[in-house]
């Protein structure tokens, strides 16, 4: 029993060790990983490079741990087994150095600084690497055939891994964080995305001229887009206003503006948060009006007409929100 | 471009809210800014785009050209800023003459001269150390290498700065390894930092650039998309500060913590370097980190603020109304 249980210990290392060495490169190559880590142990301008050639080296390991046999094969396990053991004493003269500085084994998470635990898992990979030199079948043959006691073994050890792994709780927070919206970079392309999806969009498309907006411009929360319109003749600039992030049913507002004399000919989409004056105190959802209406034989305003026609102000004597509050869509 | 900002503040207005995009102060009429013309012990005569303007000395008027100087010492063709007493536009208060400044990262350096790049495509600056100051500036900047920040104020000479006092604390890295702020959960539509200044028209013929005399403000957190067609690209990093995404033409509602002016000013241009620096002012008021905008050399004078110290703590509102 015990050799069979040695030898799936062994085996697993090989996919477990390409594994992390892939992570561990694909994380080095992200821009913001440049010159962290042990590197700050070279001159500034070797920095990057250095990184770079870190993460080369990783990737190359990995794949020749997971496919390289015979006489290839040996020397990439025996080389990685050396790369771990180096890097345990470079950490030792990088945490002497400077003891804020990150180990930077997976770039950007590894922050925190070096500290027993880092150095106990580069010391345990370091060991895992030496343990396969010898192996017969490659990374690949172990994971696409798997035993139970392969599953069992790599469990214990993943677990023993999160336990020495000081980046797992920096992701875990930065996963739960969402920055506020108004902080968010959003791309252009979601945006977009967002307002075609729109109702409001819908509504305005035989208004617009050009299917490319004329401008783009951020206000907090808000992403604007002008887009140039044609109503009744007249030039019109018809500027939706882009929620990010937040409820869908109020992301999207627009308003239309006469090009010559700058009055808001129509707006959509604003909802208002507060209570009517008098009963009923708040107008009923978009769906349930337009049923209500059908019942009572009006059935004139369809979704795509709610639009409140307000030249020169109509809605004089209701609370700001409630003018807007119309076309809810 | 002030054309389209107000545009945009129209258009922001009509979907918000009118508070959402407030209109901005006009430049106050207690600045004004033009080339000297003629500069004697009792009047100063500067050609301004309003034409030629006199102004009268109180008792207590100072003078700068890279420190304190006489009146006399003004030279024909130097860059004047003045602030006007509060009486009239008639007596000068405050005479700033060539006023420069140099924020930026250092590309290269050369015996007491260094190359500073400002960010976003503007034009490289060469700064020229004096021996005389050399001292100063070491002890607020000790790495004068390429890769580290460097800000300081001083006078234009022959197209070079002239260093002559140091306006913030180097940061001990370079700026590739500054650190990243965390990602932040609160987010207030008041903020706390410092304003700082830059000059839009590089000290060159302030009586006919008409960008010289702009009210307004370069913003280091400017929303990359739709600032794609100016030329330069904005290459600012996350501020330190959580500083909400605007664009050119946003309006923002500043106040100066030490005189309790307030102002608006619209966005005119992105603040690269601003973004890059996470310093305090050591002037009165509240002390907070980081650079909340840059204004251009006449709004921060109509500010109450002193081009000599560079800075002063500020408390910005950008109205985000969500009715």
């Amino acid at each position: 029993m015990f050799p069979e249980v040695l030898e799936a210990v062994r085996e697993v290392q090989l996919p477990l060790l390409a594994a992390l060495l892939l992570l561990g490169a694909a994380a080095k190559a992200a821009p913001q990983a440049a010159g962290t880590g042990v590197a700050v142990l070279l001159p500034e301008r070797l920095r990057r490079p250095a990184t770079l050639a870190t993460c080369l080296l990783e990737a190359a390991l990995a794949v020749a741990l997971l496919t390289a046999t015979g006489l290839l094969g040996e020397a990439a396990r025996v080389l990685t087994a050396v790369v771990f053991a180096v890097s345990v004493v470079l950490l030792l003269v990088a945490r002497r150095r400077d003891p804020e500085a990150g180990c930077g084994c997976f770039g950007g998470l590894s922050q925190a600084p070096i500290g027993r635990r880092t150095l106990a898992r580069a010391s345990l990979l370091a060991v895992a690497a030496a343990a396969t030199v010898g192996l017969a079948p490659t990374g690949w043959e172990v994971a696409s055939a798997p035993t139970a006691l392969h599953g069992a073994v790599l469990g214990a050890e993943l677990l023993l891994l999160a336990l020495l792994s000081p980046e797992l709780r920096e992701a875990a927070a930065r996963a739960a964080t969402r920055e506020p919206c108004a902080l968010r970079e959003v791309s252009e392309r979601r945006t977009t995305r967002r307002l075609h999806r729109s109702e409001v969009w819908r509504t305005n498309a035989k208004v617009m001229i050009r299917s490319r907006p004329e401008e783009t411009w951020r206000h907090g929360c808000w992403r604007f887009l002008r887009y140039d319109g044609l109503r009744h003749g007249h030039r019109v600039d018809v500027v939706y206003a882009v929620r990010i992030g937040g409820p869908g049913r109020t992301g999207v507002r627009a308003v239309l503006v006469d090009r010559e004399s700058g009055t808001v000919i129509a707006s959509f989409g604003a909802v208002t948060t507060l209570d009517l004056q008098g009963p009923p105190r708040r107008l009923p959802r978009p769906r349930q009006a337009a049923k209500r209406d059908e019942a009572e034989g009006r059935g004139g305003a369809k979704a795509g007409t709610l639009a409140k026609e307000s030249p020169g102000g109509s809605g004089r004597g209701l609370p700001d929100g409630v003018r807007a509050s119309g076309p809810v869509v | 471009m002030t054309d389209s900002g107000r545009d945009r503040r129209r258009f922001t207005a009509a979907v918000l809210g009118a508070e959402s995009a407030p209109e901005p102060t006009p430049v106050h009429h207690r600045v004004a800014r033009g080339v000297v013309v003629d500069a004697t012990s009792y009047m100063l005569c500067l050609a301004t785009p309003e034409g030629e303007e006199r102004f009268l000395y109180e008792r207590v008027t100072s003078f700068w050209r890279g420190g304190e100087v006489r009146p006399a010492e003004l030279r024909p063709g130097d860059d004047a800023v003045v602030l006007c007493s509060h009486d009239g536009r008639l007596v000068a208060e405050r005479v700033w003459a060539q006023a420069a400044r140099a924020t930026g990262v250092i590309t290269g350096r050369e015996g007491d001269s260094l190359q500073i790049d400002p960010g976003h495509g503007r034009p490289r600056l060469t700064v020229v150390l004096p021996y005389r100051i050399s001292g100063r500036i070491a002890v607020r900047h000790p790495n004068l290498e390429p890769g580290y920040l460097f800000d300081a104020v001083g006078t234009w000479r022959d197209g070079e700065v002239w260093a002559a006092r140091p306006v913030t604390t180097q940061p001990p890295y370079p700026l590739n390894s500054t650190p990243r702020r965390p990602p932040t959960r609160q987010y207030s539509t008041t903020v706390t930092g410092i304003a700082t200044w830059y000059d839009p028209a590089w000290g060159r013929s302030s009586h006919l650039n008409p960008r010289a005399l702009v009210a307004g403000a370069a913003y280091p957190a400017l929303d990359p998309v739709g600032h794609e067609g100016v030329p330069g690209e904005c290459d600012r990093r996350t501020s330190c500060v959580p500083l909400p995404l605007l664009s050119t033409g946003a309006a923002l509602s500043l106040r100066n913590d030490c005189t309790r002016d307030t102002a608006v000013v619209p966005v005119v241009d992105c603040a690269a370097a601003d973004s890059w620096l996470c310093d305090l002012c050591p002037s009165c008021g509240s002390q907070s980190a980081g650079r909340l905008a840059s204004l251009t050399m006449t709004s921060f004078v109509a500010l109450g603020g002193r081009l000599e110290a560079g800075c002063f703590n500020a408390t910005m509102t950008v109205a985000n109304q969500e009715g």
